[in-house]
């Protein structure tokens, strides 16, 4: 009797499933909340160094440059698209009825960029179009990333 | 989950914010979170599936090797001393020696168990030495168990096998 011979019944062979138990809470830290509370009320903040200038977004507590701290300062929330992909399957590599372009877009007065949904026809977005930012209605905003829909050509 | 000021000299900025559990239920500080489905499957393969099989007719399996003399438990399919296919199937006793054990008491979660658990290396007779599985000793309290303790399976009823190795429900002292 040989071991290594073929499979001739399949169905004798077994395997077995699993579900790895994982659950995980991220704090968006001190500028991230500060952020995230500022996107509730509608509004955008970025994080100017004080002692270069620079001016982060998303917001942080100090420059990574010359290490001084930073003060909030609002934008407009608006911005360009520095790149994009548009993305024809889901996450679990589903066909999309509809097409979903997600794009890097460097907001104005910031030296940062935002990475989000951007609501276009594939073929109108090109590198450099101009974009503003859709809310959630008011009393639906959570303070989360997602209370910004989508952004759409301005 | 807080982590408050502690007695070292540091700026400001590196002390942290603390933060309690109720910051988060209350919503004073903004967070995410997420349960992943981590869902996966293992291919028992050639040897562990006819293992499993066996066990629904509530019998041990093991392999040999006509090489080496070893009949291997649990089975595998590949000798790992003489780098060869095995040559047959036996079926080993479901008796067997405790090799070592652990007295648990808590679960996979590390929550507290009512009951302490003990689980134990058991090395079934008919197969050859060190060569055993991890399992659960029942009917026996911690304090009575020793290393070399002779025990046997307790099954499951026929009906209620599944082709697992919890169709073993536990095993136990004898003699």
């Amino acid at each position: 009797m040989v071991f290594n011979e073929k499979i001739v019944n399949p169905t004798e062979l077994r395997h077995w499933e699993g579900k790895i138990e994982l659950y995980w809470v991220y704090t968006s830290g001190s500028a991230g909340d500060e952020f995230f509370k500022a996107l509730k009320k509608g509004k955008f903040i970025a994080a100017k160094c004080k002692e270069c200038g620079k001016v982060y977004f998303p917001p942080r507590i100090y420059c990574e440059y010359d290490f001084s701290e930073t003060e909030y300062v609002n934008i407009s929330g608006e911005g360009t698209v520095r790149a994009f992909t548009v993305a024809r399957l889901d996450k679990d590599e589903k066909p999309l009825e509809k097409p979903e372009i997600y794009a890097i877009i460097d907001l104005d007065g910031t030296d940062g960029c935002i990475v989000h949904l951007l609501n276009a026809k594939p073929e109108d977005v090109y590198v450099g179009m101009r974009v503003k930012p859709v809310l959630k209605a008011k009393n639906k905003r959570e303070g989360r990333i997602t209370d910004i829909l989508y952004y759409k050509p301005s | 989950m807080a982590v408050g000021k502690k007695d070292i000299s540091c700026p400001p900025e590196a002390i942290g914010t603390p933060i309690k559990d109720e910051d988060l239920k209350k919503g004073k500080v903004t967070y995410y979170e997420d349960y992943p489905d981590l869902r996966y499957a293992w291919t028992a393969g050639q040897a562990i599936s006819r293992f499993l099989n066996e066990l629904k007719k509530g019998r041990l399996i093991a392999t040999k090797c006509n090489e080496c003399g070893r009949i291997m438990f649990p089975p595998r399919i590949f000798c790992e001393l003489c780098f060869k296919p095995i040559d047959d199937w036996v079926y080993v006793k479901d008796t067997g020696v405790v090799q070592t054990f652990s007295i648990s008491y808590i679960d996979p979660d590390a929550r507290p168990l009512p009951e302490p658990i003990i689980v134990a290396v058991i090395a079934v007779d008919g197969a050859s030495p060190k060569m055993g599985i991890m399992h659960v000793l029942g009917e026996v309290k911690p304090e009575d168990v020793y290393i070399g303790m002779k025990v046997k399976a307790v099954w499951k009823d026929e009906e209620e096998r599944e082709g697992a190795i919890t169709d073993i429900k536990y095993w136990k002292p004898v003699g």
